[in-house]
Protein backbone atom coordinates (compact mmCIF):
# COMPACT_ATOMS: atom_id res chain seq x y z
CA UNK A 1 0.00 0.00 0.00
CA UNK A 2 2.77 2.50 0.65
CA UNK A 3 4.75 1.43 -2.16
CA UNK A 4 1.65 2.45 -4.15
CA UNK A 5 1.72 5.69 -2.87
CA UNK A 6 5.21 5.98 -3.12
CA UNK A 7 4.98 5.42 -6.32
CA UNK A 8 2.11 7.59 -7.46
CA UNK A 9 3.52 10.64 -5.46
CA UNK A 10 6.47 10.10 -7.76
CA UNK A 11 4.19 10.25 -10.92
CA UNK A 12 2.73 13.50 -9.66
CA UNK A 13 5.81 15.16 -8.95
CA UNK A 14 7.20 14.06 -12.53
CA UNK A 15 4.34 15.35 -13.89
CA UNK A 16 4.65 18.89 -12.26
CA UNK A 17 8.45 19.47 -12.78
CA UNK A 18 7.42 18.94 -16.30
CA UNK A 19 4.20 21.56 -16.05
CA UNK A 20 6.40 23.82 -14.33
CA UNK A 21 9.73 23.69 -16.81
CA UNK A 22 6.71 24.07 -19.41
CA UNK A 23 5.52 27.33 -17.82
CA UNK A 24 9.37 28.44 -17.23
CA UNK A 25 10.18 28.06 -21.22
CA UNK A 26 6.85 29.86 -22.20
CA UNK A 27 6.42 32.24 -19.70
CA UNK A 28 5.67 36.03 -21.28
CA UNK A 29 6.60 37.92 -17.84
CA UNK A 30 8.93 37.84 -15.39
CA UNK A 31 6.36 37.14 -12.94
CA UNK A 32 5.09 34.48 -14.97
CA UNK A 33 8.64 33.10 -14.84
CA UNK A 34 9.33 33.95 -11.13
CA UNK A 35 5.61 32.09 -10.12
CA UNK A 36 7.45 29.22 -11.93
CA UNK A 37 10.67 28.79 -9.83
CA UNK A 38 8.77 29.04 -6.92
CA UNK A 39 6.68 26.02 -7.46
CA UNK A 40 9.34 24.47 -8.99
CA UNK A 41 11.63 25.10 -5.63
CA UNK A 42 8.56 23.87 -3.79
CA UNK A 43 8.43 20.50 -6.06
CA UNK A 44 12.29 19.85 -5.55
CA UNK A 45 11.52 20.16 -1.52
CA UNK A 46 8.85 17.36 -2.14
CA UNK A 47 11.07 15.52 -4.40
CA UNK A 48 14.14 15.63 -1.66
CA UNK A 49 11.52 14.44 1.07
CA UNK A 50 10.72 11.72 -0.85
CA UNK A 51 14.03 10.49 -1.86
CA UNK A 52 14.94 10.97 2.12
CA UNK A 53 12.05 8.33 2.96
CA UNK A 54 12.55 6.34 0.20
CA UNK A 55 16.42 5.92 0.69
CA UNK A 56 16.34 5.72 4.73
CA UNK A 57 18.83 8.46 5.24
CA UNK A 58 17.06 11.31 7.06
CA UNK A 59 19.82 13.50 6.49
CA UNK A 60 18.37 14.97 3.19
CA UNK A 61 15.72 16.37 5.38
CA UNK A 62 18.21 19.02 6.31
CA UNK A 63 19.31 20.21 3.27
CA UNK A 64 15.43 20.42 1.87
CA UNK A 65 15.27 22.45 5.15
CA UNK A 66 18.08 24.88 4.12
CA UNK A 67 16.76 24.88 0.92
CA UNK A 68 13.54 25.91 1.85
CA UNK A 69 14.73 29.34 3.73
CA UNK A 70 17.38 30.23 1.18
CA UNK A 71 14.42 29.81 -1.86
CA UNK A 72 12.37 31.53 0.11
CA UNK A 73 14.70 34.70 0.86
CA UNK A 74 15.60 34.79 -2.60
CA UNK A 75 11.75 34.81 -4.08
CA UNK A 76 11.15 37.56 -1.39
CA UNK A 77 14.26 39.88 -2.94
CA UNK A 78 13.30 39.52 -6.39
CA UNK A 79 9.96 40.31 -5.81
CA UNK A 80 10.87 43.37 -3.74
CA UNK A 81 12.98 44.29 -6.64
CA UNK A 82 10.01 43.96 -9.49
CA UNK A 83 7.69 46.21 -6.97
CA UNK A 84 10.34 48.92 -6.71
CA UNK A 85 10.97 48.94 -10.51
CA UNK A 86 7.55 49.23 -11.43
CA UNK B 1 11.18 5.63 -11.09
CA UNK B 2 13.83 7.17 -9.38
CA UNK B 3 16.01 6.74 -12.84
CA UNK B 4 13.53 8.73 -14.62
CA UNK B 5 13.83 11.56 -12.25
CA UNK B 6 17.19 12.07 -12.69
CA UNK B 7 16.91 11.95 -15.97
CA UNK B 8 14.26 14.93 -15.46
CA UNK B 9 16.24 16.60 -13.09
CA UNK B 10 19.45 16.86 -15.82
CA UNK B 11 17.11 17.80 -18.82
CA UNK B 12 15.90 20.47 -16.57
CA UNK B 13 19.25 21.71 -16.12
CA UNK B 14 19.94 21.72 -19.59
CA UNK B 15 16.69 23.35 -20.31
CA UNK B 16 17.17 26.60 -17.58
CA UNK B 17 20.80 26.69 -18.59
CA UNK B 18 20.43 26.88 -22.39
CA UNK B 19 17.13 29.44 -21.38
CA UNK B 20 19.99 31.29 -19.12
CA UNK B 21 22.25 32.28 -22.02
CA UNK B 22 19.44 32.92 -24.93
CA UNK B 23 16.99 34.52 -22.81
CA UNK B 24 17.47 38.96 -23.38
CA UNK B 25 15.77 40.04 -20.30
CA UNK B 26 17.92 40.13 -17.14
CA UNK B 27 16.19 39.19 -14.57
CA UNK B 28 14.56 36.19 -16.69
CA UNK B 29 18.02 35.33 -17.55
CA UNK B 30 19.11 35.25 -13.52
CA UNK B 31 16.31 33.33 -12.59
CA UNK B 32 16.63 30.87 -15.20
CA UNK B 33 20.41 30.67 -13.80
CA UNK B 34 18.93 30.45 -10.22
CA UNK B 35 16.71 27.63 -11.41
CA UNK B 36 19.46 25.45 -13.14
CA UNK B 37 21.51 25.88 -9.65
CA UNK B 38 18.37 24.57 -7.82
CA UNK B 39 18.43 21.34 -10.27
CA UNK B 40 21.62 21.16 -9.53
CA UNK B 41 20.88 20.81 -5.98
CA UNK B 42 18.53 18.15 -6.44
CA UNK B 43 20.53 16.20 -8.73
CA UNK B 44 23.47 16.20 -5.87
CA UNK B 45 21.24 14.94 -3.38
CA UNK B 46 19.85 12.19 -5.72
CA UNK B 47 23.76 11.30 -5.84
CA UNK B 48 23.52 10.94 -2.44
CA UNK B 49 26.08 14.14 -1.77
CA UNK B 50 24.17 15.97 0.82
CA UNK B 51 26.69 18.33 2.07
CA UNK B 52 27.40 19.50 -1.36
CA UNK B 53 24.17 20.59 -2.01
CA UNK B 54 23.79 22.40 0.81
CA UNK B 55 26.43 24.54 0.00
CA UNK B 56 25.00 24.69 -3.69
CA UNK B 57 21.68 25.60 -2.64
CA UNK B 58 23.45 28.30 -0.05
CA UNK B 59 25.77 29.85 -2.71
CA UNK B 60 23.94 28.78 -6.17
CA UNK B 61 20.64 29.32 -5.21
CA UNK B 62 20.78 32.19 -2.26
CA UNK B 63 23.26 33.95 -2.67
CA UNK B 64 24.06 34.40 -6.84
CA UNK B 65 20.52 35.62 -7.35
CA UNK B 66 21.00 38.41 -4.17
CA UNK B 67 24.47 39.41 -6.15
CA UNK B 68 23.26 39.23 -9.49
CA UNK B 69 19.72 40.97 -8.51
CA UNK B 70 21.91 43.98 -6.91
CA UNK B 71 24.31 44.24 -9.51
CA UNK B 72 21.42 44.64 -11.81
CA UNK B 73 20.27 47.51 -9.31
CA UNK B 74 23.30 48.59 -9.32
CA UNK B 75 24.15 49.12 -13.12
CA UNK B 76 20.83 48.98 -15.65
CA UNK B 77 17.67 48.78 -13.24
CA UNK B 78 17.20 45.38 -15.12
CA UNK B 79 17.08 47.34 -18.74
CA UNK B 80 17.76 45.34 -21.81
CA UNK B 81 21.78 46.45 -22.06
Amino acid sequence: MADIILHIAGGLIFLSITCGVVRLVIGRTVVDRVVAIDMLTVISISLIALYAHISGRFVYIDVALVYGLLSFLAVLAIARFLERRS
Amino acid sequence: MLELLVILVCAGILASGVLAVCLSNLLAAMISAGLASLFAAVSYVLLAAPDVAMAEAAIGSGLATLIFLYTIRRTGGGREL
